[in-house]
C-alpha cells in the first residue's frame, strides 16, 4: 500500500465526513459489480433481492435504496442482465466498473458497492483454485474511489480472494481508505435449524462443521458455519495458528484415530435433513462408521488450531449430506451444542434461494448505516483458512504454519443471523 | 421395555407406516442426538401387501410378528392384550374415495378393533392415530370418547403442527387472534388435512382456548379471488414461501405474488376454506396449487406490532426429519401416558375438513355445523421442534 489513512484523509479536503459515511442521501445509489448473471447465479440472486424486493419480516420488503448501476464481466446466452436492465430502466448497465461508479461521470456517484465475483468461466491455477477476479474489481472500485477522494462502504460476496496476500491488500485499503467494508456468504446469516446462537463468551472446547462440496468452493461456506459461532467464544477470535488438511485414505486413518472427535461430528449429523439412507428401503438411519467410510467420496477435512488453544474441524463429506451443520464442545455443558444452518436450495428442495434474503438484508443495513452488520476480520480469516486449506491439499496434506492468521477481532454483540 | 404393536394399512418404503415405525426400529435424530427409543415393536398387522412390502423383511430383521388381525397383533397371537401401545397408521394404501373425495382409510375400523381388544380384556394402551383420525366427525367423535370412556391416552395428527417453523414463531399463549389465514397445496383430502392442522395448532393458542366452529363454507375456482379473505395475509404467508412458482421458476427472480397480480394465472384450480369458529374468530385457509409448493401462515394478533407469519418446514425426502418430530411426541406418550396435546385439536379439524368438503359438493353453500362444538384447551408448553 502507497497510502495511508492520514494521507488520504490529508489529501481529501472536506472528504473525510464523506468518508464516515455521514451525509448519505434519503435513498443510497447502489453500484453492483459482478461476473455474471445467470439464473441461480449469485450476482442473480443479489441483485435480483435490491431490484425485486423479498419476502422479509412478513412482507415483502423493497429496498430503502436504488440499485442504479451494473457491470457483468461475462454476458452468456443464459444472461439475465440486460432482461432486467430492460425491466428496470433505473438500472444501468455500464461496460466498466469506472463507468459503473461513476453513473458515465467522472467522479464515484454511487454510496455503496456491491461485489459478486462468483460464477464465470474464469481459469483454474495448479492448486485448483478458481481465479473469480474479485480481488481485481477491488482494485477498480479503490481505483474510483481514490480519484473521486471519496469512498462508499463495499460488501464483498464469499471469500476476499483466492490469494492470501491479495485478500488481506483488500482489507488493509479499506482499512486505510476507511470505507465500511463487509464480505462473506450466506452460512453465518441464515436460518438455524434449531434457532440457537452461540452464547457470547462460551467457553469452546472444540467444534466441527459437516458440510458438502468442493474445495476453494463449499469449504469456504464450511468454515464460516464454525467461525459466526465460535468468533463468539470467550475473549473474542484471537487467530488461527496451523491448519492440516485430510483428503482420502489418510482422512479414514484419522477418522480412525479419534483425530476429528467422533461424538461432535455424531451431534452435527444429527441435525442433517440430508443424511443419506446407508440402507435400501430405509428413509433415515444412522450410518456405522463402515457406511459411512462407503457413502462419503473422497472426504476432506481441515483441522486446524487457534491461537487460544480452540481445535477445530471442517469436513466435506460429499455423499453423506447435502447440508451444513455445525456441533461445539463446550465447558460447563454435557451435551454438545449443535444446530443446522439451512439453505432453502433451489433447485431441488425450493425455487429461490432466500438464504440471500439474510444476507442482502445485511447489506442494506451497512448502505444505511455505514457500519458493516458484522466484522470483515470474519470473512479475512476464513479466506485464508481456504487458502491454507487448499495449499495443505496442494503440499500432500502437510500442516500449514499459518502465522498471518493471527487475525483478532470482537463479534458484534447481537446476532445477526435470520430468526424473525 | 414398552412393547408396540402396529396396525397399519401399508408397509412399503416411503408410506407414513414406513416412515413412523422404522424410527421405533432405527432410531430417529432429536435435539442433535441419535434417539433410540426404549420400546419394541412387538407386532404387526398390515391390510394391504402391494408390491414393495417390507412386512415380512422389517419382521424377520427386527424380530416381530406379522398376524393376520389387529385382535391378534394387540395380544400377539395369545388370549390376552399382550402390547403396552398401539400405533395406528392408515395412511396411504388403495381404497376407495366417496362422493366428497375423501379417501375412505379405515382408521375408525382400526381403532374400533383395538377398542374391542381393549374392553374384552379388560385393559387399555395409549394409542397414536396417524392423520386425522377419519373421514366421518361422527367416527372420530367416537374414538376420542372411547378413549375417554376406556382411560388410555389418545395422541392423533400429523407432523404439521410439530416441526421446524421458519421463523421460529409460536403464538402468545391467550392472545387475541383477530384474523387467521393458511396456505397450503397439493390434493384433498390428505394436504389440505395438514394445512388446516397447522392452522389449529397456531390458534388454539388464543384467549379462551378452541370453542369449536359454528359455520364453514369452501368455494373453488374463480369466485376465490373475490371473496373476503385478507390480502395482507396473503401477502406475509407468502412472503415466508420458499418456493414461489412462475416467473421464479423461468428467471430465478423474487416475487410479490400478491403485489404482481401473477396468483390468477398461476393456480388453475384455487380453493378457499372459511372457518367461522364459534367465538368469532373467522379463519381462512388458501389451497394454492401452481403458485407456491410450501406451507405457510400468518396471524394479526391484537397488541403484536405488524403480521405474525411463518413457515412450516417440511424437510426434504427422504429424511422428511419432521416425522422424526412427531414420533419423538408419540414415544413422549407412551412412556409418560400422557398426550403432549389434545386429540381434540385432530377431531375438530377432521371434522372442519369433512364439513368443508360437504360444502364443496352442496354448491359451495355456508353450512352450519353445530356438531363442532369441540371445546379445548392447547398445552402451555410449545410442542414444536425448537431445541
Amino acid at each position: 500500500m502507497s497510502i495511508s489513512r492520514r494521507d488520504w484523509l490529508a489529501g481529501a479536503g472536506a472528504a473525510p465526513v464523506l468518508l464516515r459515511g455521514l451525509e448519505r442521501p434519503a435513498r443510497p445509489k447502489i453500484a453492483a459489480i459482478t461476473t455474471t448473471y445467470f439464473k441461480y447465479s449469485h450476482a442473480q440472486h443479489i441483485v435480483d433481492r435490491f431490484l425485486e424486493g423479498y419476502g422479509w419480516n412478513g412482507t415483502h420488503h423493497r429496498p430503502e435504496m436504488d440499485l442504479v448501476s451494473l457491470f457483468v464481466d461475462q454476458v452468456g446466452s443464459n444472461d439475465f442482465s440486460r432482461d432486467r436492465a430492460t425491466r428496470f430502466p433505473s438500472m444501468k448497465i455500464y461496460p466498466t466498473i469506472a463507468e459503473a461508479l461513476t453513473l458515465g461521470g467522472s467522479k464515484l456517484a454511487v454510496d455503496g458497492v456491491v461485489l459478486v465475483g462468483e460464477h464465470g468461466k474464469y481459469p483454474r491455477n495448479e492448486k485448483g483454485q478458481t481465479r473469480y477476479p474479485r480481488y481485481e474489481f477491488f482494485q477498480q472500485i479503490v481505483a474510483v474511489f481514490r480519484s473521486s477522494g471519496r469512498a462508499a462502504p463495499v460488501f464483498n460476496d464469499k471469500h476476499l480472494s483466492w490469494n492470501w496476500d491479495w485478500a488481506k491488500e483488500m482489507y488493509d485499503t479499506a482499512r486505510s481508505l476507511g470505507f465500511a467494508f463487509m464480505a462473506g456468504s450466506s452460512l453465518p446469516v441464515t436460518w438455524r435449524t434449531p434457532s440457537v446462537e452461540m452464547p457470547l463468551g462460551a467457553r469452546i472446547r472444540e467444534a466441527v462443521s459437516v458440510c458438502y462440496g468442493g474445495v476453494d468452493s463449499y469449504d469456504f461456506h464450511g468454515l464460516e458455519t464454525i467461525q459466526c459461532m465460535v468468533e463468539r467464544r470467550r475473549g473474542g477470535e484471537s487467530g488461527v495458528k496451523w491448519l492440516e488438511a485430510y483428503r482420502g485414505d489418510r482422512f479414514w486413518q484419522a477418522w480412525q484415530e479419534g483425530v476429528f472427535p467422533r461424538d461432535l461430528v455424531e451431534a452435527a449429523l444429527c441435525r442433517s435433513h440430508t443424511l443419506t439412507p446407508s440402507r435400501a428401503g430405509f428413509n433415515n438411519n444412522f450410518p456405522s462408521p463402515e457406511d459411512m467410510r462407503r457413502l462419503a467420496k473422497n472426504p476432506v477435512a481441515y483441522l486446524y488450531q487457534h491461537t487460544d488453544g480452540l481445535r477445530c474441524v471442517m469436513l466435506l463429506m460429499n455423499g453423506l449430506v447435502q447440508d451444513f451443520n455445525f456441533a461445539a464442545r463446550l465447558e460447563g455443558r454435557a451435551e454438545p451444542f449443535s444446530t443446522q444452518m439451512y439453505l432453502p436450495m433451489p433447485p431441488a428442495r425450493t425455487s429461490l434461494a432466500n438464504f440471500f434474503s439474510p444476507l442482502v438484508n445485511n447489506i442494506e443495513k451497512m448502505f444505511l448505516t455505514g457500519k458493516p452488520s458484522y466484522p470483515v476480520e470474519r470473512t479475512l480469516l476464513t479466506t485464508g483458512l481456504t487458502a491454507a486449506g487448499v495449499e495443505s491439499l496442494y503440499r500432500n496434506q502437510v500442516r500449514v504454519e499459518t502465522p498471518h492468521l493471527a487475525v483478532q477481532y470482537q463479534p458484534t454483540r447481537e446476532s445477526t443471523f435470520w430468526r424473525t | 421395555m414398552k412393547r408396540i404393536a402396529v396396525i397399519t394399512t401399508v408397509y412399503r418404503y416411503l408410506s407414513h407406516a414406513q416412515h413412523i415405525t422404522d424410527r421405533f426400529l432405527v432410531g430417529y435424530p432429536l435435539n442433535g442426538k441419535w434417539r433410540r427409543p426404549d420400546m419394541k415393536v412387538v407386532s404387526l398387522y398390515v391390510d394391504q401387501k402391494p408390491t414393495g412390502d417390507q412386512s415380512a423383511e422389517r419382521a424377520r430383521e427386527f424380530g416381530f410378528q406379522v398376524y393376520p388381525s389387529i385382535a391378534e397383533a394387540l395380544r400377539c397371537g395369545g388370549d390376552r392384550l399382550a402390547v403396552d401401545a398401539v400405533l395406528i397408521i392408515g395412511e396411504h394404501g388403495d381404497y376407495p374415495r366417496n362422493e366428497k373425495g375423501q379417501v375412505l382409510y379405515p382408521r375408525h375400523d382400526f381403532f374400533r378393533q383395538c377398542v374391542e381388544v381393549f374392553e374384552k380384556d379388560g385393559r387399555a394402551v395409549p394409542v397414536y392415530n396417524d392423520k386425522h383420525l377419519s373421514y366421518s366427525f361422527e367416527k372420530a367423535r367416537w374414538m376420542v370418547d372411547s378413549a375417554k370412556r376406556l382411560k388410555f391416552p389418545l395422541l392423533a395428527g400429523s407432523s404439521l403442527p410439530v416441526t421446524w417453523r421458519l421463523p421460529d414463531l409460536e403464538l402468545p399463549l391467550n392472545c387475541q387472534i383477530e384474523s387467521a389465514l393458511m396456505v397450503g397445496v397439493g390434493g384433498s383430502d390428505a394436504m389440505d388435512y395438514h394445512a388446516l392442522e397447522a392452522m389449529q395448532s397456531m390458534i388454539e393458542r388464543r384467549k379462551g382456548g378452541e370453542t369449536g366452529v359454528k359455520a364453514v363454507q369452501m368455494i373453488e375456482g374463480e369466485a376465490v379471488w373475490k371473496a373476503g379473505w385478507s390480502e395482507e395475509l396473503l401477502a406475509s404467508a407468502l412472503s415466508r414461501s420458499d418456493s414461489p412458482q412462475g416467473w421464479t421458476i423461468t428467471d430465478g427472480r423474487t416475487q410479490d405474488l400478491v403485489g404482481n397480480r401473477e396468483l390468477p394465472k398461476l393456480v388453475k384450480n384455487p380453493a378457499a376454506y372459511f372457518i367461522e369458529h364459534r367465538d368469532g374468530l373467522r379463519t381462512t385457509l388458501l389451497m394454492l396449487n401452481g403458485a407456491v409448493k410450501d406451507f405457510t401462515f400468518a396471524a394479526r394478533v391484537k397488541g403484536l406490532r405488524g403480521i405474525q407469519s411463518t413457515q412450516f418446514f417440511l424437510s426434504p425426502v427422504p429424511n422428511v426429519t419432521y416425522s422424526a418430530c412427531l414420533v419423538s411426541k408419540i414415544e413422549e406418550m407412551f412412556e409418560t401416558g400422557r398426550a403432549p396435546y389434545p386429540a381434540e385439536r385432530t377431531l375438530l379439524v377432521s371434522g372442519v375438513l369433512e364439513s368443508c368438503l360437504t360444502s364443496r359438493i352442496q354448491n359451495h353453500q355456508r353450512l352450519e355445523t353445530p356438531h363442532l362444538a369441540v371445546r379445548y384447551r392447547p398445552p402451555a408448553q410449545s410442542q414444536y421442534c425448537r431445541a
